[in-house]
């Protein structure tokens, strides 16, 4: 059988054929957004018609015109003051509770941390009129401080998990070094390890401002004029003039994932070690 | 300089006794190892000292200060880890600089004192380099120099040398060597490591079981172990011990199948329970000798440094003699053995010497 065992492997083309497949497959993932984006820039008579367009001349005309309605710019406003303000917030609390869960071990850390992630475990409709009761009774409905805590309460977890991944990964002989060499706490956690952990800052930043960002139910729920996000805009705008109006929803749209699009892309190659939740470090 | 007092230091992990009651004083501006096989609580008693630990019971003191309640960070120690705690993204000067800016020296001092350590520790080539280029050699030499800049009273090293690569050991032994010459600072360093013990330290103090059995010199330590465990824990093969049915007693007087003479050893004769004889201390000729105990080869290997370690066997007897390249090497079946009496340690049935 030792011929068999020995036998080259078959040499394969240019491209392979997985190779294809999976840009096949991507592609297809990126036709709803790349629909989105080029609706946007199509001149309004070429957009809900059957054939589909693909050729048309690029316009402005829609954006400048979503841009225009009252409420537009109100909305990334508010999305942009929640979303990154609540974000931060988390990924502050979540690092402070990633480390003494790393460091200090309390007892029953390990179901602490499963406790944590039980808030993911129910579907969030389940909690919406409890949240809509409470925001009323404590005045919060329609307040960024209401929104921006609720939303922070909702990172706070995944980041905690996230964060601690890493933490575990860096050697608490630095600690140790620099309580020797007369550091106090905050100094060692903020100095000299909170550098090595921003690729979990980044992937926690990221997966969390992705979820407030499209959060649509609560922010519908739980804010108001003074508060709605770019999510409820589009819901609200996109049905305004009794029927769907495709221009507005692929305008903002494109406007919405652009911020998005940006950060990911910037932050990527910290992404990519962000996902193995910092394991593959080890001791130093 | 400080030396490290140490009152009745316990440390319980639940019902785990990591380090048991040490009464010990650690001299100052020497070189003291502790050295024991592993959990026997020598890196916990370095924590304690550090302040990573605390001790459940007893006080430490660094001269007349009390520093039990003290933090690490006011206790003016420098610490030097098993893994190497280099700061990447930085260069090799500035990971040396790194402790000094908090003690506001001016620029002058800051580079004398790194410049020195470089020199000591031969890191002047590689100031520039950034230090995730180098091998964990060369970094834990950086985490040892950092240690060192800093100038701390008392300097403790938690096995520095396990976790690096065969060849860099020997040169980071060697330039620990040099730089504890020069140093003046107090300097408590861990190891289970007996070659590594033997070379650095002025005394080693063995650890097992959570207490301290025995401080001396090296070679004090080497050649009048004060109990089997000593005996056994260091050289290499550790020391032979002669079961009790080999020795006959009679009065002051103790005879054994193992030697020709007789050995007066006075009253504490009658305590004596075994006895031990360092593989060296054995002398094996390859003809027959007068008052001789012939013995029989049972295998023989060649060592390091060209001496043979014979396995032999004195009737039911099993014991390891080092011996000379040549005589090792005409060694045959048959040798004949005798032991010089000052070779021979007794020992009491727990085990200690007498």
């Amino acid at each position: 059988m030792a011929e068999t065992i020995f036998k080259p492997k078959r040499k394969s083309g240019p491209i392979k054929f997985a190779t294809l497949g999976a840009w096949g497959i991507s592609i297809l993932f990126f036709l709803p957004v790349a629909w989105i984006i080029s609706t946007a820039f199509k001149p309004k008579a070429s957009i809900v018609v059957s054939p589909p367009v693909f050729i048309f001349k690029p316009t402005l005309n829609n954006i400048t015109e979503a841009l225009s309605f009252d409420n537009t710019l109100s909305y990334f406003t508010h999305s942009i003051i929640y979303s990154f303000g609540s974000v931060i917030i988390a990924i502050l609390v979540a690092y402070l509770a990633a480390y003494s869960f790393s460091r200090y071990k309390p007892a029953g850390t390990d179901f602490l941390m499963f406790l944590l992630l039980s808030t993911r475990f129910v579907p969030a409709a389940a909690f919406v009129v409890p949240y809509f009761q409470l925001f009323n009774l404590l005045k919060l409905k329609d307040s960024y401080i209401g929104l921006i805590a609720f939303y922070a309460m909702f990172s706070i977890p995944f980041s905690v998990w996230i964060l601690k991944g890493f933490l575990d990964g860096i050697s608490q002989r630095f600690d140790e070094t620099g309580l020797v060499y007369g550091a106090s706490r905050w100094h060692i956690m903020f100095k000299v390890i909170l550098p090595q952990v921003k690729p979990g800052l980044v992937a926690s930043f990221v997966f969390n401002i992705l979820f407030v960002w499209n959060e649509f139910l609560f922010n519908f729920q739980l804010g108001g004029a003074k508060t709605f996000g770019i999510p409820v805009g589009l819901f609200t705008g996109s049905t305004k003039g009794g029927a769907i109006d495709w221009a507005y929803v692929a305008s903002i749209g494109t406007l919405y994932v652009l911020p998005l699009v940006v950060v990911i892309y910037a932050f990527q190659k910290y992404l990519l070690v962000g996902l193995t939740f910092g394991t593959v470090r080890g001791e130093v | 300089m400080y030396d490290i007092k140490l009152q009745g230091i316990t440390k319980k992990f639940d019902a785990f006794t990591a380090v048991n009651d040490i009464n010990f004083t650690i001299p100052k501006s020497s070189v003291t190892v502790l050295l024991g096989p592993s959990g026997c609580g020598k890196t916990t008693l370095m924590r304690m000292i550090a302040g990573l630990e605390s001790p459940t019971e007893g006080r430490i003191f660094f001269d007349e200060h009390d520093v039990t309640d003290v933090p690490t960070r006011r206790r003016n120690i420098g610490m030097v880890f098993q893994y190497p705690v280099i700061y990447r993204g930085t260069s090799v000067r500035k990971n040396l600089e790194l402790p000094l800016l908090s003690e506001k020296l001016s620029k002058a001092e800051m580079d004398k004192r790194v410049d020195e350590v470089a020199e000591i520790l031969d890191l002047q080539d590689v100031l520039k380099r950034q230090v995730e280029e180098l091998d964990n050699g060369t970094r834990q030499k950086i985490a040892v120099g950092r240690e060192v800049a800093r100038q701390p009273r008392i300097i403790l090293f938690d096995e520095p040398i396990t976790n690096i690569d065969l060849t860099s050991k020997l040169e980071l032994k060697r330039s620990m060597k040099e730089l504890f010459g020069r140093l003046k600072q107090t300097i408590v360093y861990v190891t289970h490591d007996q070659t590594e013990a033997m070379t650095l330290a002025d005394q080693i103090a063995l650890m097992q079981d959570g207490v301290i059995t025995q401080c001396d010199s090296p070679k004090e330590i080497y050649e009048k172990p004060n109990s089997q465990f000593a005996g056994w824990f260091l050289g290499n093969p550790g020391m032979n011990f002669v079961p009790p049915q080999f020795i006959n007693v009679s009065g002051s007087k103790i005879t054994s199948p193992l030697f020709s003479q007789t050995i007066d050893f006075g009253t504490k004769a009658s305590s004596a329970d075994t006895f031990g004889v360092r593989a060296e201390g054995i002398n094996v000729s390859t003809t027959e000798t007068k008052g001789g105990v012939q013995a029989r080869v049972t295998r023989k290997s060649i060592g390091a440094g060209g001496q043979y370690l014979l396995d032999l066997a004195v009737g039911s007897l099993l014991i390891k003699a080092r011996v000379s390249h040549s005589i090792g090497r005409t060694a045959k079946d048959a040798v004949w053995t005798s032991i010089e009496s000052e070779n021979i340690t007794f020992f009491d049935k727990s085990g200690k010497a007498l």
